[in-house]
């Protein structure tokens, strides 16, 4: 009985999959927040080196991985795709389990998987330094560590409330080199304002990504570099699915579902678009596709497809994506890297023509679901990504009613090593089950005159 | 130094323990039916705490009300404010109260019940921050610590923590002492929050600050708020935000309605409330749950009886709460008086708790317990 499922590292993927050259039409392009025209490469390349520019706009299928990232990436991928025999066992499910392991990297999630790229193209293009934003902390650390391999400087601006709950990510930023600040700061005149605004504020991914799109801005050395929602980010993250794809035909299978938890969408495009592909394609019809997302800031669920902006302050592109607005503050939950009012353009764009579907769950739940991970596989997981373990078990236990023994395949994303407060505050009944006032919502929204 | 006034209802709780609800103007009865004063001891076991702290000054009456308590427990930083009778009464807990308010104490610390509470209140409003050692047979109110330890650990960070409102309630004795349960809400006062002390928390910003958290619930309303709408706001200073955040005053203890941004009726009762909805096309009712225990209607709110919640509807109710209320309340109630409407609340209530946000919550349902 099989439990790793390993590739040797010439398996690393050469290349990465673009699943635009799949959609039916192009995406909506990203306008100009102020003339709300698409905007063009120039208006990026203040902020973004031009390799990572091209990757945004191309509808190229496959996309060459450089050697010298591939050589980075060796220190983790092929990173091991497990057989959850023993929750399987658990549950007295007929269904098989499977689930990719990417808490093995340096940072403890998927995130380095585009931290590498980013930072080598931005140290081709000479870049010295790069400010970014995090939210839990996996984002920055996998940035933190990129930079360092490349000797490029880097400044993290944390959302405020994680920086207060999850003071060892900050630790290993530094460890690696980097400096990291509470946003908002008073380093930027977006975060300056905000606090004006509302000194005790817990911060947001929105406010945050002002204040390094400012930063990058503002110094010619700099550039932005951002850990999700960017179609070049959901490329690189492809490298997960891709060899998922390969792993699972090893044994000889194939997903009939394929789950991750969504913030900014990247985890979860990382895994599933190699199959939305396959579905897109009509290779693979019928493979039921899941993004699992909070009930406490349910983008997907409960959002509208619309352009809005990407930040708080309006320095981004208006993108058309699902969102509960931008000026929306998601409230201080666990899953830190799931507080996003938006999402990522292509996952909005697949869940709005019915490629995927998504889910949304309270905070108690999902934890029970990580607590029956950690007792069965071992695994404590990060509280993001106990969202897709929830949903892993979820249709599991749905198999056991049918009799069904369906392939269920979900990106475990990252470890919850640093987030055992989270763990506490659920054995001592502290955790609140947070909720989007929808109905509340759509109500008086549906009341407001159109305006023509 | 903190100045805290600290006193006893040296009668509290004595009538619970020889059946009677309650003690007020029975203390004969219970005294016959071999009743013991217990209200010293429970406010020596915080004491007990209290006293290895330096930097407490205790202002108590003389005697039974307080100083005894504290000589017992070998606290000497204590000064005498007043000099009750053997046979204490509510008089003398509001002169005691009075007399707080002169030495400037920062915060008054009581052993006793709801009775003790409310008297406490008339004299001192909203002014000092008061903090209940439970001891009385009746504790509706929200202003009592969990327990006599709890209490001491409250007053020893008081450097770091927050206020928050909380009811003070009124029970209508006659009918308790007929076996019938009806509280109103008597008051609001402030009381010392623990929350400060949880930095590390995930909530600290969120809920650090009440008057913050009522701004964001009153932000959030007053956007969702549909013109032409009667908008009937319940008891409480939470309601009374979405009032100022519309620019009307709202009466804080009682029920008053609104309707594209202005005041339709003020205090309005039962009736009146039944007459108004009966001239009206479409309303929704803006509640916030009552007392120690959280009632979402029946206490505090009893103006929105069974048949107006039935008139309207369920689904038209908004329940309003900040953090600080609903992690005190772990399960909500709704005591209608109408035990069919009540069940069909359901098992959960999504409450509004921040601007855009809200939390979903246990409804006790008696039949499951």
């Amino acid at each position: 009985m099989q439990t790793k499922i390993l590739l040797d590292e010439e398996q690393i993927p050469k290349k990465w999959y673009n699943v635009q050259a799949d959609l039916k039409s192009p995406l909506d392009p990203p306008l100009h927040p102020k003339t709300q025209k698409p905007i063009g490469p120039a208006d990026l390349s203040a902020i973004f080196p031009m390799e990572l520019i091209r990757q945004e706009v191309t509808t190229d299928r496959q996309i060459d991985i450089p050697e010298e990232v591939r050589e980075v990436l060796q220190l983790w991928r092929p990173s091991p795709l497990y057989r959850a025999h023993r929750l399987e066992k658990f549950l007295k499910t007929p269904a098989k389990i499977y689930y990719k392991w990417e808490g093995v990297s340096p940072a403890g999630s998927h995130k380095t998987n585009t931290s590498i790229p980013q930072a080598y193209y931005n140290m081709k293009a000479g870049m010295e330094r790069i400010a970014t934003e995090t939210g839990a902390g996996q984002w920055g650390s996998a940035m933190s560590f990129a930079t360092m391999l490349y000797d490029l400087e880097c400044t993290v601006y944390m959302v405020r409330s994680s920086y207060t709950q999850k003071p060892y990510r900050k630790s290993m930023m530094h460890v690696w080199g980097a400096e990291c600040l509470p946003s908002p700061s008073t380093k930027t005149n977006a975060g300056r304002a905000m606090l004006e605004k509302d000194p005790d504020t817990p911060g947001s991914l929105g406010m945050a990504i002002s204040e390094a799109v400012e930063d990058a801005a503002s110094h010619s050395n700099t550039n932005y570099a951002l850990g999700s929602v960017l179609n070049h980010v959901c490329l690189h993250q492809t490298v997960i699915g891709l060899e998922c794809r390969e792993q699972l035909a090893l044994v000889d299978d194939y997903p009939d579902v394929v789950i991750g938890c969504v913030g900014g969408g990247s985890n979860f495009a990382g895994i599933s678009f190699p199959f939305a592909g396959d579905k897109l394609t009509g290779k693979h019809k019928d493979v039921d596709i899941i993004g699992a997302e909070p009930a406490s800031c349910p983008t997907l669920t409960k959002g509208l497809f619309t352009y809005d902006l990407a930040d708080e302050a309006g320095y981004t592109p208006l993108l058309k994506m699902f969102t509960l607005g931008h000026d929306f503050v998601p409230p201080s939950m666990h899953a830190g890297g799931l507080r996003y009012h938006g999402d990522s353009p292509i996952v909005s764009r697949l869940v709005n023509d019915g490629v995927m579907r998504a889910v949304a769950y309270h905070q108690s739940e999902v934890f029970d679901a990580a607590q029956t991970f950690a007792r069965t596989e071992g695994i404590i997981v990060a509280p993001e990504t106990s969202h897709a373990v929830k949903s892993a078990i979820d249709e599991a236990l749905k198999c056991k009613k049918s009799g069904e023994a369906k392939t269920i395949l979900f990106n475990c994303s990252g470890h919850g090593n640093f987030d055992m407060s989270a763990y506490d505050d659920y054995y001592s009944g502290k955790l609140v089950d947070y909720e989007y006032p929808d109905d509340l919502i759509k109500e008086s929204l549906a009341r407001i005159p159109k305006i023509s | 130094m903190t100045r805290i006034g600290f006193l006893i209802n040296p009668i509290a709780g004595m009538g619970g323990a020889v059946g009677l609800k309650g003690t007020d103007d029975k203390v004969e009865d219970a005294l016959l039916r071999g009743a013991e004063p217990q209200a010293k001891n429970r406010a020596k076991i915080t004491l007990n705490f209290l006293k290895k702290s330096k930097s407490l000054i205790f202002f108590t009456p003389a005697g039974a009300m307080g100083e005894d308590a504290l000589r017992e427990t070998g606290i000497h930083d204590v000064q005498i404010v007043s000099h009750p009778a053997n046979k204490t009464t509510a008089l003398d807990t509001k002169i005691a109260a009075q007399n707080f308010i002169e030495r400037d104490v920062e915060l008054i610390l009581f052993c006793g019940g709801d009775g003790t509470a409310r008297d406490i209140f008339d004299v001192v409003g909203r002014d000092i921050p008061i903090l209940g050692i439970p001891a009385g047979v009746k504790m509706y109110s929200a202003v009592f610590a969990i327990d006599p330890s709890t209490a001491a650990e409250i007053v020893l960070t008081q450097g770091v923590l927050s206020y928050r409102d909380s009811e003070v309630m009124d029970v209508d004795e006659e009918a308790y002492q007929a076996g019938e349960l009806k509280t109103f809400l008597y008051g609001i006062a402030r009381v010392p929050s623990e929350t400060g002390k949880t930095q590390t928390s995930k909530q600290v910003f969120e809920e650090s600050d009440e008057e913050r958290a009522k701004g964001d619930i009153a932000r959030f309303i007053r956007e969702i708020m549909i013109p032409d709408v009667l908008y009937i706001l319940g008891a409480g200073t939470t309601t009374g935000s979405i009032a100022c955040e519309l620019g009307v005053t709202k009466t804080l203890l009682g029920v008053d309605a609104v309707k594209n941004g202005k005041t339709i009726a003020r205090d309005i009762d039962e009736k009146a409330l039944w007459v108004l909805l009966n001239e009206t096309h479409e309303a929704k009712i803006v509640l916030s749950p009552i007392g120690a225990q959280g009632f979402i209607l029946g206490r505090g709110n009893q103006q929105i009886s069974a048949r107006i919640v039935r008139r309207l509807g369920i689904k038209n109710i908004i329940v309003v709460a900040t953090p600080h209320k609903l992690r005190e309340t772990p399960v909500l109630y709704v005591d209608s008086g109408d035990r069919i409407l009540d069940a069909e609340f359901g098992n959960t209530v999504l409450v509004v708790s921040g601007y855009r946000m809200a939390q979903r919550k246990p409804i006790y349902q008696p039949q499951r317990g």
